[in-house]
């Protein structure tokens, strides 16, 4: 096992609902995993009808894992391919790569309590929080957005003592945000991790309740989403690409062969920054501060775009 | 009196206090004699905004009239634990911001920790002396009041070069034997920490 990637073997895979697939993963050589912390993500290669994905996947297994990760795949009806390969095309057997684990959103140590808010698949790396013996000691609290339908589809992951309430969209049911957040103990850590919607409320509510920004942390998913088409110019390797709509600048010059770390996918880590000489950027990152967006000389290529027909790149 | 810059980074850097207005309950603690009028104006105008659920410790003797209101006397940093105690339960949109030299916000910062209140929701400022509480890597004994580049150890008597290497847990700034290289070669004892 190298240190760069990791092949990867499914061991297991199941339906846990129409739409989730639950995966168990194991090391195709045998030899332990690298372990994780509450909150770890990795980011796997699938493969596509045509092209390659590389989807990032909180893992779910108990924190300290070396045998097996296990991740949980909700099927995105607009998928542009990741979430479809691995419902679709990923059987028991099957090998796949992936990058070593990293982790954006671990629990705060220091933290005199833990408060967690999942919105639908959003609950992922708070099930790895529930298995941490240290996050269960400070004390916790899981509040679960979801579809009535799956308030059960996640009890195997979840220790049966585990502090989880569910909410979904009908008369009582609904989560108030506003009062949950108005009266926690000093010291308490928010976490959200949800559709954008629901971060954003929730982040929204956490400024007015007089939240410190550095007790509210918040994990986002999906793309950026797909947008126009336009040309992207890579300056130092002289080439050229059309990124799709449907198609990240990222992907698009990883098609054409052109290296560019990256960790999260998903505009959280900084990990692709790349330094913009040409075009304006429809920055859709969590990463640059808005100076830094205003300034217009960096971008994000994991989420961010165009808003011209050509952006230029330092790659 | 200004705090020079550090090339350290783990030295603390200080902003003037600020209220937040969607916080709850502020509390501003004063270090008497770090305090002149002119900053006590400015917390006037800063505090103003919250001034309905702000309550101001004066720690040291008689408290002058300030823009603040009226401010509540005590006479040392211990009085304030039993404040904090009676204040219970602490909630996230509580805040506490303490102004004076460093050992004393560091002192309060150490309280308001005991108490349950964490750093993020505190904020410390510096004002009057820049005089350190200085902690010897050798007998882990603190000397306090220090504000000459080297220091005799409070704890154990070896000649200390005080660094700018601060210790947040002991609200302390590092100090080493200076003439553990070459015994007895010392560099003159110069007040840099007026």
């Amino acid at each position: 096992m190298n240190g760069s990637s990791l092949q990867l073997r499914v061991v297991a895979a199941a339906a846990i609902s129409p739409s989730l697939r639950h995966l168990q993963l194991a090391s195709a050589d045998g030899a332990p995993l690298p372990p994780t912390g509450a909150g770890a993500h990795v980011l796997f290669n699938l493969p596509g009808a045509g092209r390659a994905h590389r989807n990032a996947y909180s893992l779910v297994n108990a924190p300290g894992s070396r045998s097996r990760y296990d991740i949980i795949v909700r099927r995105v009806t607009a998928s542009r391919g990741g979430s479809a390969a691995v419902h679709e095309r990923l059987q028991v057997g099957d090998a796949l790569e992936a990058q070593w684990p990293a982790n954006l959103f671990a629990p705060i140590r220091g933290a005199r309590r833990h408060l967690m808010i999942a919105g639908g698949i959003g609950i992922t790396p708070f099930l790895s929080y529930l298995q941490d013996a240290s996050v269960r000691q400070t004390g916790c609290e899981l509040h679960v957005c979801c579809r009535e339908t799956e308030q059960r589809v996640f009890a195997p992951w979840l220790p049966a003592d585990a502090p989880v309430s569910f909410h979904w969209d009908n008369e009582g049911h609904r989560l108030d945000i506003a009062a949950l957040l108005g009266h926690q103990p000093a010291g308490t850590h928010l976490y959200v991790c949800g559709p954008s919607e629901l971060n954003a409320s929730v982040l929204n509510a956490a400024a007015a309740a007089g939240w410190p920004d550095d007790q509210v942390h918040t994990e986002h998913f999906g793309s950026g989403g797909g947008g126009e088409a336009f040309e992207a110019v890579l300056q130092k390797s002289g080439l050229s690409v059309q990124v799709a709509a449907d198609e990240s600048l990222l992907e698009a010059i990883e098609r054409i062969g052109v290296a560019t770390p990256c960790l999260c996918r998903g505009g959280a880590c900084g990990v692709c920054v790349t330094t913009l000489l040409e075009g304006e950027a429809e920055h859709r990152d969590h990463f640059l501060s808005q100076t830094d967006q205003a300034a217009g000389r960096l971008i994000m290529p994991c989420v961010s775009r165009s808003r011209g027909p050509r952006l230029v790149l330092d790659l | 009196m200004k705090l020079k810059p550090s090339e350290v980074t783990s030295r603390p850097v200080y902003e003037p206090l600020r209220a937040d207005p969607n916080a709850a309950r502020h509390w501003l603690i004063l270090e008497a004699g770090s305090m002149d009028a002119d900053l006590l104006a400015a917390l006037g105008a800063a505090f103003a905004p919250v001034v309905q659920r702000l309550q101001v410790y004066w720690i040291g003797p008689e408290a002058p009239t300030t823009a603040l209101g009226s401010l509540a006397v005590l006479p040392g940093v211990v009085a304030l634990s039993q404040v904090l105690a009676q204040a219970q339960p602490l909630t996230v949109n509580d805040r506490l911001c303490v102004q004076g030299t460093e050992p004393f916000v560091w002192r309060v910062a150490a309280l308001a920790a005991q108490a349950g209140l964490p750093l993020s929701q505190v904020q410390l400022a510096h004002a009057g002396s820049q005089r350190r509480r200085v902690w010897c890597t050798h007998c882990h004994g603190f000397t306090e009041g220090v504000t000459t580049n080297v220091v005799d150890c409070a704890g154990c008597g070896r000649h200390l070069l005080v660094r700018d290497h601060f210790s947040r847990r002991h609200g302390a700034f590092m100090g080493v034997m200076v003439d553990a290289e070459q015994p007895g070669f010392r560099p003159a004892m110069q007040e840099v920490f007026p």
